[in-house]
């Protein structure tokens, strides 16, 4: 490699590696505070970093997410703030949706993270409209959507591929495949590769290591590339593993045995680390040094959001139509 | 202004719609090269490309998916559902994602979205194309909820329900659909969402209506010559209750009609909000004619639907009350 992609590829690979770890250090961070009494609710994000930071290595500001409720390390390497992300846990008055939405429900506009909603796949045929708009206005702007392998058993899923292949449409299907419908082990969902049901709608269908950061973004790129030129849709079945629970409100030891520890062998971030050192960029003494400086930028954003109050109670009950409705004006008149 | 029935009448509305505005986008099953199984979109294909008026797979919760997808990336489109007893399989997209999209993102998405479907029964269609489903929406903060019952009125809210910034659920009324002809303005012109319309003036008593069932209201009172006020609500949600209330306020009798079941109908809302602002005005109990709690019948519809004798009966009950 030329010395100058080398150092390319050094300075792309780092900015990855720092998204990563300051997704899991937040992770953590917010699930202790979940326990503590201080956060209502999460989904943590652990296991799934470095499949949605390959894929956003990929893809270009001006591209549009429909993204799902497990997302914050594709949404920190993309340059969303991370008090946006802790404000919308917090449902402050900081936060874009007011603390209309409860947490892990995403929106930021200005980096073209589209309003997350909790029914899975649902955000799939948004994604294809949307990419239909990006076609007709001839925007060259893609369309990425997100969503776990439970979403691909779901209507919404088949409806979705059908209707982007149908019309050669410039859209993504990230499938961040972590094994797990909550309870529900990926065998028992489907008996066919998550990959393969591309074929069944005429589509291209990739499997990607998704705890192989480098490996995910060339598939993505590839199919970035791809529907950039007109080449239509590509599914992407990123396989990776869910660390944690489903939720905060979830306990896994119920349903399953298998773990993956934290720090071993399997952990993306450690897999992650592998890599960036094999290739000379990075060393324990640089490791060290990103992981105290995660853990202090997370506290103390952490610390700076917790002072945010609430918002103005009406709030939670205005913005329901551009021109208010009579009903809800008298409605809320009672009770507030 | 040229004689149109109410098929005649939306379709020159689209028309125009795609003409004046390159953003407006119309999609459904067999809406193109077929013109819709009702033949509403007739023609507009070969005017403006399969790109603009799209034929689409079979399957309505994609259709309104895409639709949303396109009305958040700043285009205007104009699903159609075939038949409103299809929708349920889009209830998730509509109640989950369009109502919502606005109250959740605090605005910075919108859903500017005009979703057309037929409703109604009176052609014969049996249980599953038959149905009047508007209690379904209007039970979901977040849509909009329109009924035309003529061609001029269906015209003036389809171009504003297409100029409106939050989703509208469009129910066209399909047994009026080559039924009435009406003078219609060639033009641009616009019906406001959100105002009733009194179709009818008189003081004896009031009757309330909407969509499919507001010619036949209107029939039943010239022919008996009933002195009452008729009110065409026109948009469900938000509801016109203004005009509700003053008519209420000037008779003190109400029937309400509408052809969907009785049990948590539109017509249960209309008379709850009446006796919580006009109670002392009321000198009778208020009555509802409807469909009966029954699915949709295919031999026995007339039955089915209100009609003159039924409408009748509960006007004279009024009347008789004391």
């Amino acid at each position: 490699m030329p010395e100058q992609d080398k150092s390319e590829e050094k300075t792309r690979l780092i900015k990855a590696y720092t998204a990563i770890v300051l997704s899991r250090t937040l992770d953590n961070k917010i699930v202790v505070s979940q326990r503590q009494g201080r956060v209502g609710f999460y989904t943590p994000t652990i296991g799934q970093e470095a499949l949605q930071v390959g894929a956003s290595m990929a893809l270009q500001d001006k591209d549009l997410i429909y993204g799902y409720y497990r997302d914050v390390p594709l949404m920190l390497h993309r340059g969303v703030p991370m008090e946006n992300i802790i404000n919308q846990i917090m449902g402050n008055r900081e936060d874009s949706a007011l603390g209309r939405q409860m947490p892990s429900h995403y929106c930021d506009k200005k980096r073209n993270f589209m309003s997350v909603q909790s029914p899975v796949a649902t955000n799939l045929p948004l994604a294809v409209g949307s990419a239909y708009t990006q076609k007709y206005r001839k925007t060259n702007s893609i369309v990425l959507t997100t969503f776990g392998e439970g979403s691909t058993s779901a209507p919404d899923f088949h409806a979705a591929l059908n209707l982007a292949a149908v019309y050669n449409l410039p859209v993504i299907f990230l499938c961040e495949n972590n094994g797990w419908a909550i309870s529900m082990p990926v065998e028992k969902q489907t008996l066919a590769e998550i990959w393969t049901k591309a074929s069944a709608y005429g589509m291209r269908g990739v499997r990607a290591n998704g705890n192989d950061l480098l490996e995910t973004y060339e598939v993505t790129r590839e199919a970035v590339k791809r529907a950039r030129e007109g080449k239509g849709p590509t599914l992407i079945d990123a396989v990776s593993f869910r660390m944690g629970p489903h939720s905060t409100s979830d306990d896994p030891t119920k349903y399953r045995d298998v773990i993956v520890e934290e720090g071993s062998d399997k952990d993306p971030v450690i897999i992650t680390e592998k890599l960036l050192k094999s290739k000379g960029y990075i060393d324990d003494k640089f490791i060290e040094s990103i992981k105290t400086r995660a853990e202090k930028i997370v506290n103390d954003k952490f610390e700076e959001c917790a002072k945010i109050p609430a918002a103005d109670p009406s709030s939670a009950f205005t913005g329901v139509y551009k021109e208010s409705s009579w009903m809800l004006d008298e409605e809320v008149k009672d009770l507030l | 202004m040229t004689e149109m029935n109410m098929v005649q009448a939306i379709n020159n509305g689209l028309d125009l719609a795609l003409k004046l505005d390159d953003s407006v986008i119309l999609l459904g099953e067999d809406i193109g090269i077929n013109g819709g199984v009702f033949r509403v979109t007739e023609g507009l294909q070969k005017k403006y490309g399969e790109d603009r008026v799209m034929d689409t797979p079979l399957v309505e919760l994609g259709i309104v998916g895409m639709a949303i997808g396109m009305a958040l990336t700043g285009l205007k489109p104009v699903p159609e559902i075939q038949f409103q007893d299809f929708i349920y399989t889009a209830m998730d997209q509509i109640i989950n994602q369009a109502a919502k999209m606005r109250f959740r993102s605090n605005g910075d998405y919108t859903v500017p979205m005009v979703l057309r479907t037929p409703y109604g029964g009176g052609v014969k269609g049996g249980l599953y194309h038959s149905q009047s489903g508007e209690a379904y929406f209007a039970h979901t903060a977040g849509l909009t909820v329109v009924t035309p019952s003529g061609p001029y009125d269906a015209k003036g809210l389809l171009l504003s329900a297409i100029d409106y910034e939050d989703p509208v659920i469009f129910l066209e009324p399909k047994r009026l659909y080559r039924s009435i002809k009406e003078e219609v303005k060639d033009g641009e012109y616009k019906v406001p969402l959100r105002k009733a319309s009194v179709v009818r003036e008189g003081d004896d008593l009031t009757a309330i209506t909407y969509g499919s069932m507001v010619p036949t209201v209107k029939n039943t009172f010239e022919k008996h010559k009933v002195n009452g006020d008729i009110i065409d609500l026109r948009t469900l949600v938000p509801m016109d209750i203004g005009t509700v209330i003053q008519s209420v306020e000037k008779t003190g009798r109400v029937v309400i009609i509408h052809e969907a079941p009785r049990t948590g109908g539109f017509g249960a809302e209309i008379s709850a909000s009446i006796t919580e602002r006009a109670l002392e005005s009321l000198l009778a109990p208020i009555l509802r004619v409807t469909g009966p709690d029954s699915p949709f019948p295919y031999k026995m519809e007339d039955y089915y639907i209100p009609d003159d004798r039924r409408i009748m009966k509960a006007v004279n009950k009024l009347l008789e009350f004391r």
